[in-house]
């Protein structure tokens, strides 16, 4: 059997049908990651020692379990405790909670470099603590993290691929799926491998332009 | 053998899976050591084609999920070649080539950091380029890449976890043996993910505890 | 009127305030001069609250800045502007401007942005309105940050050495439009080492030295001293000063 990519066509559409699901479940975990990252960074950053030791020991306790030994425990564990949602549910969540402890570390050190004296005279007008966190923390650690958590969402993204352990037939999935159908398993796998490095090196690309867009007021206006 | 509680046995079986996983780690991080220093001295030569290659290659590996490198290993070479690869064989080539492209950027990016002027005034000295590499390089590049190593070490640790997928009786493995047959989805993934947590902390400890021996060396040297 | 009793303030062993009384009534300019590390900003940061007071008091119009619920109050009377503008560097100059007012004064968007526009206008920046931080030279920066300041509409401003980032061109922008505000009956608190400006604005001049308030004159008296009464740390201070 020669390497021979063609005989994959009649099974395109049902790989980007795979290809589709895993957008869905990564741009819902992106979005869950972010929402996470940023609470936890607040705690992490906060004066009190309590909620910042919390909040470090959640990132240090993701950060240092393999992905998928962490969708296992919720997998399996979820319906133990009577909790029944479906594999992309499942999915999407342990996606996030992992997304949100390495987001969560980009985004403090965005905190972190933020010059206190644009906090303190946000505190000096009369600005609430949650005002100044939505208003000006918040905007400016995203902005200067853009490329770290670009990064951050590339990893994620590849790591989507381990959701098909759960039976999910996201586009790793669906690419099983037609690699034991045709018994071409090189091919498939082939055009897969390529397929995720495209994706991946879009979606940098856009990462790209989004940081020059949203830094624009940081750069000399151009005459 | 379902709804069978622990038995003594199963701490064997642990260690087990543990003793494979790290034996792998500890395998494919020095193949994949070796390999991506002597991609990133080709680099170093600029040896026409191979290294463009070489990068394209880097930047695959890095840029598509680990799974799918597995299956493409696993399933896609023995269907293509006609040849018998076991799941041991295809961890060990798929793990260390991953790792290898990892090493190759953090190489090259620790022999960028040196420096073109150190390099070109080691060469007007009329020290040869190997000689430059050995004598002048190598040293510091090797005290600016603890650093990024451990942490890359730390990560690849948890990417052995994949091979459970295609059969490797890992600690992952283990932990899926177990759950089947115990039932009881929290108390395994705890005890599994606790293992690679504690694994994990030991290497970092490792790699930091190497760091400051050779910065020590270097700030010697330097006195 | 801002009222400081009997402030100390010490950051580890070092005593940086040392028992400071202080009065600044309605329509006063009062500048405090000192040579460098003599606590001027920490002064002025008691006063805004971005510091804790070890001991003593300040209370702006009765509201105690040491307590938690006297602060908000405190800080809506005073307006703070900084040396280094700190300005909001994601926001444009109107979006700088209408903040606070939108937030905390519960402006509408439209009103504020209308005030917010007049005064820039009103500084010379109308044109600049829609402008980020990082367009603006930086005396336009410290305009902006002026604006910001005064669109609360605060009964006293807390200057610290706010020309001392600016190029004299510069510097001389910002000190003209001072000068109207001080006309306009505006009380001002001014850290400053621009001693000649001082002279022609404040309607008092206070003395810091090593935490002390060393003199407490009106304006007149104070360079009258620098004339060769008994207050050889003054005459000293301000000959270097004027050397610079
Ligand atoms: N947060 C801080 N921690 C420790 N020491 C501080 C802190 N802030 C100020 N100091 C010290 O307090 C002293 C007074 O500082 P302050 O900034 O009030 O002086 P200043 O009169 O404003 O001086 P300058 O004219 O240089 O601005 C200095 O010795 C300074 O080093
Ligand atoms: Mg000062």
């Amino acid at each position: 059997m020669p390497f021979d990519v063609t005989i994959l066509a009649p099974h395109v559409p049902f790989l980007l049908k795979g290809a589709l699901l895993t957008a869905e479940a990564c741009a819902l975990a992106l979005v869950g990651s972010l929402i996470i990252g940023l609470l936890v960074a607040a705690l992490r950053t906060s004066s009190s020692p309590l909620l910042s030791r919390a909040a470090f020991v959640y990132v240090d306790l993701f950060r240092n379990i393999p992905f998928i030994v962490q969708l296992f425990f919720f997998f399996y564990g979820l319906p133990e405790i009577g909790i029944y949602v479906d594999a992309f549910t499942t999915g999407v969540i342990a996606l996030s909670i992992a997304g949100g402890a390495f987001s969560s570390d980009v985004i403090r050190s965005g905190i972190l470099a933020i010059d206190t004296g644009i906090i303190e005279a946000a505190e000096v007008s009369g600005l609430s603590k949650p005002v100044i966190f939505r208003k000006i923390v918040m905007p400016i650690a995203l902005r200067t993290s853009i490329r770290p958590l670009g990064s951050v969402f590339i990893n994620l993204v590849l790591t989507s691929s381990i959701l098909s352990t759960i039976t999910l037939n996201e586009l790793t999935g669906s690419a099983k799926i037609v690699a034991s159908d045709t018994f071409r398993p090189f091919e498939v796998y082939a055009v897969l491998l390529i397929a995720y490095a495209s994706l991946t090196y879009l979606v940098s690309l856009a990462i790209g332009v989004l940081h020059r867009r949203l830094n624009r007021d940081r750069m000399p206006e151009v005459a | 053998m379902r709804y069978t509680s622990f038995t003594p046995y199963d701490f064997v079986l642990l260690a087990q899976g543990l003793g494979v996983s790290l034996a792998l780690f500890l395998a494919t991080s020095l193949i994949g050591l070796v390999i991506g220093t002597i991609w990133a001295v080709i680099r170093f030569y600029r040896v026409p084609v191979l290294t463009p290659f070489i990068a394209f290659l880097a930047e695959l590996l890095k840029n598509s999920p680990v799974l799918v490198q597995l299956f493409l290993v696993f399933f896609g070479l023995p269907a293509l070649l006609k040849i018998n690869v076991t799941p041991v064989e295809a961890a060990v080539i798929t793990l260390s080539g991953n790792t290898a492209a990892f090493i190759y950027v953090i190489a090259v990016s620790a022999i960028e950091s040196i420096g073109r002027d150190q390099i070109e005034s080691a060469r007007v000295f009329g020290l040869s380029r190997w000689q430059v590499l050995h004598h002048i390089i190598a040293p510091q590049a090797m005290a600016f890449a603890v650093g990024p190593l451990t942490g890359l070490l730390v990560n690849q640790l948890q990417v052995t976890s994949l091979i459970s997928v295609i059969g490797v009786v890992d600690l992952t493995k283990i932990g899926n043996i177990l759950n089947l047959r115990t039932l009881k989805p929290f108390i395994v993934w705890t005890i599994v993910g606790g293992l690679y947590y504690v694994t994990a902390k030991l290497v970092a400890l490792g790699g930091a505890m190497l760091e400051k021996r050779l910065r020590a060396h270097t700030a010697w040297k330097g006195l | 009127m801002i009222r400081a009793r009997g402030v100390r303030k010490s950051f580890g062993s070092a005593i940086v305030l040392d028992g400071i009384d202080l009065d600044v009534e309605s329509g006063e300019v009062v500048s405090i001069l000192g040579s460098s590390g003599s606590g001027k900003s920490t002064l002025i940061r008691c006063m805004n609250g971005l510091e804790k007071l070890d001991a003593g008091s300040i209370t702006i119009d009765d509201f105690d800045v040491s307590r938690p619920k006297d602060l908000a109050e405190a800080r809506k009377r005073s307006a703070t502007v900084f040396q280094l503008f700190n300005l909001y560097p994601h926001m444009t100059a109107v979006q700088n401007i209408t903040l606070a007012p939108i937030q905390v004064l519960k402006r509408s968007r439209a009103e504020a942005e209308a005030a917010a526009r007049t005064l820039l206008d009103s500084v010379g920046l109308g044109a600049r309105a829609d402008a980020y931080p990082a367009q603006l030279s930086g005396g336009q920066r410290q305009r902006v940050g002026i604006c910001r300041a005064l669109a609360m509409n605060p009964r006293y401003l807390l200057l610290d050495e706010i020309t001392s980032a600016l190029d004299p061109e510069m510097t001389a922008e910002v000190l003209n439009i001072l000068a109207q505000l001080a006309k306009n009956g505006t009380t001002m608190v001014f850290v400053t080492h621009e001693i000649e400006f001082a002279r022609t604005i404040s309607s008092r001049i206070v003395f810091l030295d090593k935490g002390q308030l060393v003199v407490d004159l009106p304006t007149e008296e104070f360079f009258a001293a620098d004339g060769g009464m008994a207050r050889p740390r003054i005459s000293q201070f301000l000959s270097k000063m004027r050397k610079d």
